[in-house]
């Protein structure tokens, strides 16, 4: 189709995440002018001016420390400070920090008609493990219906009919040894809890007293 | 509305069915016409419409777990922010002037004499409880989007409190919810 209209590509700030021209309103102005010199100089004209005038001063400042004649070195001193400055930002983002996945093993249990329950083993897949294999494996093991389900979220688990949480973790562990015991955590509503931390870490350091 | 708004908010997402999943496209065609020739782009047939809802009757709707429109009750549904940047064009737009920014972008509902002042600007054709964009002086892309209280007629003519709500603003919290995991 000819006349789609194409989508307009807004420039973002990385530090604050508004478009460019609301930094000004944003939650940290000051954290973003580094970013805007470089990206946006066109939207905040004064504040190219001002940084110049700055870095001008703090480039002559240096520059009489060390009792060097002032001359064509300030464009490439100036230069230098920005790509720093740049690099301090960073390293403190102002807005939000991406959640990394984790590298982690879920166990959940859902109780099912009161008396009935599914295990839920999430994450597993972030160790390389086949789901498919993972829940014929399990199905077998506890010899109950064991399936791989997508997730509401596009994310794939193993469903386990039953309350096999007292031993999934010991069969885990044991069948695939890419998989810590510490990275195994329950959850209950999504509550992680506490105790497998400390089951996990009273098997794995009890030998060593 | 969304001024804290977190993922914990968000009690079930669920996939829905293939008739719910045409009745919101229908009803998302029908509120922005100028969004149908992209429409399937952004909610393409094949891949799963996921519908999260939130607190206070709110209702989320998500493709490959981006937030694209969200509804409240069975209000009509509104776009993100996000989605408005890209196609600008799809909503009545009222602007506000330059004084009431950093109030718009820190929740608060749009008054009467920030649209009617010499900065702002009022689309006649806008009539009461719809959603639109609220734009500001000397900007570009769209700060908020809003939802009449009363038509812009009213706006002018009585010059005086709420104007539109305010639903959804720069930097609030689903915003800052740029995938919802």
């Amino acid at each position: 189709m000819a006349e789609k209209p194409q989508p307009v590509r807004v420039l973002y700030c990385s530090i604050c995440s508004l478009p460019a021209e609301y930094c000004e309103f944003g939650p940290d102005f000051e954290k973003c002018k580094p970013w805007l010199i470089k990206n946006a100089p066109e939207l905040y004209p004064d504040l190219l001016k001002e940084a110049n005038e700055k870095e001008a001063e703090k480039v002559s400042g240096q520059l009489q420390l060390f009792g060097l004649s002032s001359g064509g070195a300030d464009g490439a001193t100036s230069g230098q400070t920005s790509s720093s400055k740049q690099e301090e930002v960073k390293r403190l983002p102002g807005g939000k920090i991406k959640k990394k996945e984790r590298q982690e093993v879920v166990i959940e249990k859902v109780v099912r008609n009161k008396r009935k329950c599914i295990t839920i083993v999430k994450g597993l897949d972030l160790f390389g493990v086949k789901l498919s294999d993972a829940s014929k494996k399990l199905g077998k093991k506890f010899a109950t219906g064991a399936s791989v389900v997508k997730g509401p979220t596009e994310k794939e688990q193993i469903d386990v009919q039953g309350d096999i949480s007292y031993d999934i973790v010991e069969f885990i562990t044991d069948t695939w040894p890419a998989v810590i015991s510490l990275s195994i955590f329950f959850s209950f509503s999504c509550v992680l809890h506490k105790w497998c931390i400390w089951k996990t870490l009273k098997e794995d350091f009890l030998p060593l007293f | 509305m969304f001024k804290k708004f977190s993922a914990e908010e968000v009690s079930a997402q669920n996939q829905v069915k293939a008739s719910v999943q045409r009745k919101i496209r229908q009803s998302i065609a029908d509120e922005y016409p100028g969004l149908e020739p992209v429409l399937d782009d952004l909610l393409p047939k094949k891949s799963p419409l996921i519908v999260a809802k939130c607190q206070n009757h709110l209702n989320l709707v998500l493709v490959n777990n981006v937030p694209l429109f969200f509804n409240i009750r069975d209000g009509p549904y509104m776009p993100t922010l996000r989605l408005l940047h890209q196609y600008p064009n799809i909503m009545k737009k009222l602007q506000v002037d330059r004084g009431a920014i950093k109030f718009v972008l820190s929740g608060a509902n749009i008054m009467c004499p920030g649209l009617t002042s010499p900065g702002g600007s009022l689309d006649e054709e806008v009539g009461a409880e719809t959603p639109v964009a609220i734009m500001a002086e000397g900007k570009q892309h769209a700060l908020a989007i809003g939802f009449t209280k009363m038509s812009a007629k009213d706006i002018k003519a009585i010059n005086k409190g709420i104007g539109v709500d305010n639903m959804h603003y720069l930097n609030d919290g689903l915003w800052k919810m740029e995938r919802l995991e």
